[in-house]
């Protein structure tokens, strides 16, 4: 009765069904909205302590108060990327999507895109929406930095990345340890901890940070790259290549295991 | 059509599956029994592709499950009534389902309306009672009308309204020429539904057959005779055509004649007769016996239990 059906069909279908799974639930949006909210609010905050500090000169990057909120969002879009997957193995209902769908790598890759397209489109808006509200600020005391500056426009856009990267990377965690709680441990573990060896003394630091998820997200959107990581092309490469290795180990187990 | 050829699945030193196979044919409700932890479903998992087996195969209307192509349309399952998102609802998790595998918005509200659901179909799954998510896993079993259907225990949970619902449905959907699969640990539900019976106990095939002849071939009906004379007696039963089974603690189970055709012939030959009991066996007894020596997890017995069918000894 459907001898033929073309693989785009398939994808097309894959991809409609993981995206009503995923904005049929509440978790969706209390996430989404705690890792817009919290950084938009957070940039406006660290901007008016900057604008108002005493002294002269930029004392920072004046792109850092948009990362570093950003940062913030982290845990939240990271639970929202570990539950997609994980809340169907906690629940049982992996096993309804693996019938329906026996090329199981599909799923992961269906997940991965919508969750992936949700969490960059997000990602960007909180990135150009806290841009705006701290150049907003800062300019007012001649500190900020306009859009038109090269290497800006470049340095936002990869400031929204972070939202997609942590995503995606949990979603492949979830896949992994197929359990919500200790997926988001191995997030929480595979982001942080890392970050404490950056903390080495010179040059051991930056020998290891360089290789780290936050540094690497740092180096990308920095205005001034700092000398002891690598270059932020590099730099940006590593940062894809966290959720990417990490959804290539899920992909392997993916097929390995019982359901 | 079902295919399980040689089926063999081991989880670390647990044999779950251990050679199993059978065929599920078009046309009939086919009982899957078995005490609980026989591997019922186990065999459903590695069927729907879910858990891969430690050897031999399995097939879904000739083809592996790997092979089909929106398998939705080829065989329709419920394993797990209560594996659901309960943040969803209905609505929305039946058009998923419905969506990975092509299948219309119209259809996911005919199968609403066809399992009684319409009403809640808004509501999340969480406020669901175990009757509602089994009328739900049907309606997600039934999404891609396919000509298979394989249900997991679905009687679990529902009232007997339900249960009457379920029990013309699944008759109606197996007259309509589909294969129709139902496992139970309960042989009397299984015995109003199914008409082939698939009995396996510890992994392994016990019967294949159909659920008239296993009424026939196991309702017991025989005369235990007990008697100081009992070798003579059995002679004489013999020689009337009966047949005579010697059991263990000396009495003779007698079938071909019944208790009084007995007394009088052992009357006739003033052969004292110490028990002259008459006993029958139901279709639940009959599958106790199957799967008896089969069970995992047998519960203590209170007192002797072999005993249960005799009376006081007759004179």
């Amino acid at each position: 009765m459907t001898a033929q059906v073309p693989v785009a069909v398939r994808a097309r279908d894959v991809l409609a069904s993981e995206w009503t799974k995923l904005r049929s639930v509440r978790s969706t949006y209390w996430t989404l909205l705690v890792a817009v909210a919290t950084p938009i609010g957070l940039s406006a905050l660290v901007a008016v302590t900057l604008a108002n500090a005493p002294g002269n000169g930029p004392p920072v990057d004046p792109l850092l108060p948009g990362l570093l909120s950003l940062e913030y969002a982290v845990l939240a879009i990271g639970v929202l990327g570990v539950l997609t997957f994980s809340s169907e193995f906690s629940t049982g209902l992996v096993r309804t999507t693996f019938a329906a769908v026996p090329r199981r790598r599909a799923v992961l890759a269906a997940k991965a895109a919508v969750l992936g397209a949700l969490t960059l489109v997000a990602g960007e808006l909180v990135a150009f929406v806290s841009f705006a509200l701290v150049q907003g600020v800062l300019s007012g005391k001649h500190l900020g930095v306009s859009l038109s500056r090269p290497g800006v426009p470049g340095a936002v856009l990869a400031t929204g990345l972070l939202l997609f990267v942590v995503a995606t990377m949990g979603l492949g965690l979830g896949a992994i340890v197929r359990h919500t709680a200790g997926g988001i441990a191995a997030l929480v573990g595979l982001i942080f901890l890392p970050a404490i060896l950056a903390l080495l003394p010179a040059p051991w630091g930056g020998r290891v940070g360089r290789f780290t998820l936050l540094d690497a997200a740092r180096q990308v959107t920095a205005l001034h790259p700092a000398a002891n990581l690598f270059a932020p092309a590099w730099s940006l490469l590593v940062l894809l290549a966290w959720p990417a290795l990490t959804l290539l180990v899920a992909a392997l187990l993916i097929t390995r295991r019982d359901a | 059509m079902i295919e399980v050829d040689q089926l063999v699945k081991r989880f670390g030193a647990v044999t779950a599956v251990d050679g199993l196979t059978f065929t599920v044919r078009p046309g009939h409700v086919t009982g899957f029994l078995g005490p609980n932890g026989a591997g019922k479903t186990t065999t459903m998992r590695v069927i729907l592709g879910l858990d891969a087996p430690t050897s031999g195969t399995t097939r879904v209307n000739q083809k592996f499950y790997k092979e089909l192509v929106r398998p939705l349309h080829q065989i329709g399952a419920l394993l797990d009534a209560t594996a659901l998102h309960p943040g969803r609802t209905a609505q929305a998790h039946l058009t998923s389902v419905a969506q990975s595998n092509g299948i219309s918005r119209r259809r996911v509200a005919e199968m609403l309306q066809l399992t009684g659901l319409e009403a809640v179909a808004n509501r999340r799954l969480k406020g669901f009672s175990l009757g509602m998510k089994q009328r739900l896993g049907i309606a997600a079993a039934l999404l891609g009308d396919p000509p298979v259907l394989m249900f997991d225990e679905p009687v679990n949970g529902l009232d007997t309204e339900g249960i009457a619902w379920l029990r013309q449905f699944l008759k109606a959907l197996a007259a309509d020429g589909r294969a129709v699969l139902v496992s139970s640990h309960l042989m009397s539900e299984m015995a109003q539904t199914a008409d082939r019976l698939i009995v396996i106990g510890r992994g392994r095939l016990i019967a294949d057959t159909t659920t008239a002849q296993l009424v026939e071939s196991s309702t017991r009906k025989d005369v235990l005779v007990r008697s100081p004379r009992a070798a003579e007696l059995a002679e004489l039963i013999t020689a009337r055509g009966a047949t005579v089974n010697r059991e263990d603690d000396g009495g003779l189970a007698v079938t071909g004649l019944d208790a009084p055709a007995v007394g009088d012939l052992a009357a006739e030959q003033g052969i004292a007769v110490h028990a002259l009991i008459p006993r029958t066996a139901s279709l639940e007894d009959a599958y106790l016996d199957l799967t008896g020596e089969s069970v995992d997890f047998r519960t203590a017995s209170p007192g002797p239990t072999s005993e249960r069918q005799e009376g006081a000894p007759a004179r």
